[in-house]
């Protein structure tokens, strides 16, 4: 029994330290605030910023696997998820799509695509969830009619991370008439074409991160189906899968660590609030929790690595995560006792607000990419194999 | 990475089950729940051929592990003595075993691991008299004689497998500060009282010492040693201690989730209820959180990993308090049927509880995990 990975060689230090040079130097100053999750620029400057960083990224020879048709060498690729994983600046759009293109993409489509999200030409999100399809998203009504060799898209996409920079999307629709999963068809949508209008949603941390798209007679050509018609419920539930275990594998260790800090900084009844029995239970469990969900990460990785991995191994994941998430902001709130109550913008504010606006985010994580109700759903009907709710007509 | 048993781990698993299932049943053991005794020493003589006092144990002293990580090998044991509540002093022993092999001179080595590891000399460990870990309360004295011996006066209690020891290992408060002895049971002076608990299938005792003589050759450690040593007895009964939890848990949750598939209500199996079904995520997601946390301290341990106290100390925290939740739930799910005395559930539900409380309950362990992890983290924010 072991967790260890392979050591990388000294040999690569040289490319380690080429690599973080190159990040300081180029990395741009954003106007907007950094924020923890997936978070979107509010100007069209911080857009092309972001986009000349990941440019001169891909030229300089730093490329991401996930993106190219061949793994380059295993050693530089995990020195550059390390590198890249501190650098949000870097991350654009939902690049979902790449892994749905390397699965289920035709070669043209793999040759067209592909280098463009690599070096930050193509901007892409994700448009599968709709106002009436969410938890149930398999009873998505957006229409694709062929007529030709176009299908006609009609419908309405919601909750759009990126969608009002995004260059491209990857679509659901409905290509049968048929309720459920079977007349579905993942599309790539060109979103400069006429009839897609974005309209950016504001939520409940103030920012704007997702959207509404609103598909009016929007002709998609057939040459931009990916996979088979009527097989998208497939495409989509790996490209999901690979969502969800990638939430899953964000680590909390870090956070634990400033949960520390606000509990030594914040008084208790005149002392420090580290020195109360009920803050140090807290703080204990909650890196409990966290070192927990490093070793249900190995636990993973290593039925990954068997071809083992069961249906409710990515639901765990993102459970344990999400709740995890909002249980340490809610802790990093109460330590703050009164002062809890300033956010961004208040001179007195701790950290400018930072667990205030993580304190919202959160339900992100709990909801977004299947929400924490439909993956215990997963885990009891696919993973425990207990009967399926009856379904309403 | 492979944070799996080996096939031969697998094995061990295979056989320790099936000679289980044949000799110790939890049904086979029905008839002895409110008898004074249920521990049978045939069958830990025979278990013992397994290798369940072996694996800790240096082959010169007659022991051998089955992969050169000898603690994760005793988890897969631990996991199959609490799949089936086993009455077995299996953590004690190995305790014991541990303390003496890595601890003990070659003269105690010599006289106590063979009969240990054949199954003759049964072990427990007197931790201290009220349960908590905490040495400063130790209430035992060891007092120095004339002729370099000791005398042993107090009591040590929740000792599990005390009243069928033959061996004892002791911790007491001595004048060069806290101290091990390894004390027969036959020593004039030491008594047992069998203690009337919550669980049903393993015996506890509190161990009396009155006036117990001592010779220096018993001693195992004494000072920061001793501390050494139990800080380690400490660890090793954390990670045995989950496994057996783990390995409850696993069996319970099963039977459980059968349960909800099969008992029918309003026309439907209760498990299509999402009232029902929702607990049944949680619960799997709380099981294979108990074993990566369980599995993790025991890697931790066996390898001594930079981070092993804190791996210990999350285990502790969460395994056990997490294994008697999931009992009541279990429980709670079987309905009236679970409340009866003929259903096995309350028979985990008591030995969880009592497993919550023996080796440092949750809040002793977070306070641990706390103290850790503060005094590692020194950058101070503004």
């Amino acid at each position: 029994m072991d967790v260890r990975i392979p050591e990388i060689p000294a040999s690569y230090d040289a490319y380690r330290d080429e690599l973080r040079a190159f990040i300081a130097k180029h990395v741009p100053t954003l106007e907007m605030k950094p924020r923890s999750g997936l978070r979107v620029p509010d100007t069209a400057e911080d857009v092309e910023a972001q986009r000349n960083f990941v440019r001169a990224l891909h030229d300089a020879g730093y490329r991401q696997d996930r993106f190219q048709a061949h793994d380059g060498d295993p050693f530089e690729q995990r020195i550059l998820q390390q590198a890249l994983s501190t650098v949000p600046e870097a991350a654009m759009g939902n690049p979902l799509v790449a892994g749905a293109l390397k699965l289920f993409g035709t070669d043209d489509q793999k040759a067209k695509y592909l280098p463009p999200i690599s070096r930050g030409d193509h901007i892409w999100s994700q448009l599968f969830s709709e106002p009436n399809a969410g938890s149930d998203l398999s009873n998505l009504k957006t229409r694709a009619d062929l007529d030709g060799d176009v299908y006609v898209v009609n419908g309405q996409k919601v909750w759009t991370t990126w969608a009002q920079w995004s260059d491209y999307g990857y679509l659901l629709a409905r290509t049968e008439p048929t309720p459920g999963p079977a007349g579905i068809t993942a599309f790539v949508l060109d979103m400069k074409l006429p009839g897609v209008d974005v309209r950016p949603l504001r939520e409940i941390t103030g920012t704007t991160d997702f959207n509404e798209v609103f598909l009016t007679d929007v002709r998609v050509p057939v040459t931009d189906v990916i996979g088979q018609p009527g097989n998208g419920w497939k495409v989509t539930n790996m490209s999901l899968a690979m969502e969800r275990s990638g939430i899953g594998g964000g680590g909390g260790g870090a956070v634990v660590g400033e949960l520390i800090d606000a509990a030594r900084l914040h008084n208790r009844r005149g002392r420090s609030a580290i020195e109360a029995d009920d803050v140090r239970q807290g703080l204990a469990r909650l890196a409990a929790r966290s070192r927990i969900h490093r070793a249900i990460g190995h636990k993973i990785a290593t039925r990954a690595a068997k071809g083992k991995l069961s249906v409710s191994d990515a639901p765990i994941g993102k459970i344990w995560f999400g709740e995890l998430n909002l249980a340490m902001c809610e802790f990093a709130l109460r330590l703050q006792g009164p002062r809890s109550a300033l956010t961004e913008g208040d001179p007195a504010a701790y950290l400018d607000g930072v667990w205030q606006d993580r304190f919202l985010y959160a339900r992100a994580w709990t909801i977004a990419g299947g929400s924490n109700e439909i993956m215990r759903n997963m885990i009891a009907e696919r993973g425990l194999g207990l009967p399926k709710e009856p379904r309403g007509s | 990475m492979d944070f799996d048993f080996n096939d031969d781990q697998d094995l061990l698993r295979a056989t320790t089950r099936a000679y289980l299932e044949k000799r110790s049943s939890i049904a086979s053991r029905r008839p002895l729940l409110e008898s004074p005794e249920v521990f049978d020493r045939r069958v830990w003589e025979e278990g013992a051929e397994l290798g369940w006092t072996a694996l800790l144990v240096a082959t010169e002293y007659e022991g051998g592990s089955v992969s050169d990580q000898p603690l994760v090998d005793l988890v897969v044991l631990a996991e199959e003595f609490g799949r089936t509540l086993q009455p077995g002093p299996l953590i004690p022993t190995n305790v014991v075993a541990d303390a003496i092999a890595r601890f003990g001179s070659v003269e105690q080595r010599r006289a106590h691991l063979p009969g240990i590891v054949a199954g003759k000399t049964v072990a427990a460990w007197c931790m201290t008299a009220d349960g908590s870990p905490d040495l400063g309360g130790i209430s035992l004295r060891a007092t120095t004689g004339p002729d370099g011996g000791f005398t042993l006066t107090g009591t040590a209690g929740y000792v599990h497998g005390a009243t069928v020891a033959d061996l004892f290992l002791v911790t007491a408060a001595s004048e060069a500060g806290p101290a091990q002895f390894l004390v027969p049971a036959t020593s004039a002076g030491v008594s047992v009282r069998r203690l009337v608990t919550l669980d049903l299938t393993r015996r506890f005792g509190e161990v009396h010492f009155d006036a117990v003589a001592v010779p220096a050759a018993n001693e195992l450690a004494t000072g920061d040693s001793a501390v050494d040593v139990h800080n380690r007895a400490l660890a090793v009964a954390t990670v045995l201690q989950g496994a057996e939890a783990v390995g409850a848990a696993e069996h319970l949750f099963a039977v459980t989730l059968q349960y909800s598939k099969d008992r029918i209500q309003f026309g439907r199996p209760i498990g299509s209820f999402q009232a029902i079904k929702h607990r049944m995520a949680d619960l799997a997601i709380s099981v294979e959180a108990m074993r990566a946390a369980t599995h993790y301290a025991a890697l931790a341990l066996a390898d001594g990993l930079d981070d092993a106290d804190e791996a210990i100390a999350t285990a502790g925290s969460y395994v056990t308090e997490a294994h008697a939740f999931l009992c009541g739930e279990c429980l709670q799910l079987t309905g009236g049927i679970g409340f009866t005395w003929e259903h096995d559930v309350h028979l985990f539900l008591r030995r969880a509880r009592t497993d919550e409380v023996l080796y440092g309950d949750p809040p002793w362990h977070r306070e641990e995990l706390c103290r850790l992890i503060t005094s590692t983290r020194t950058k101070e924010q503004p």
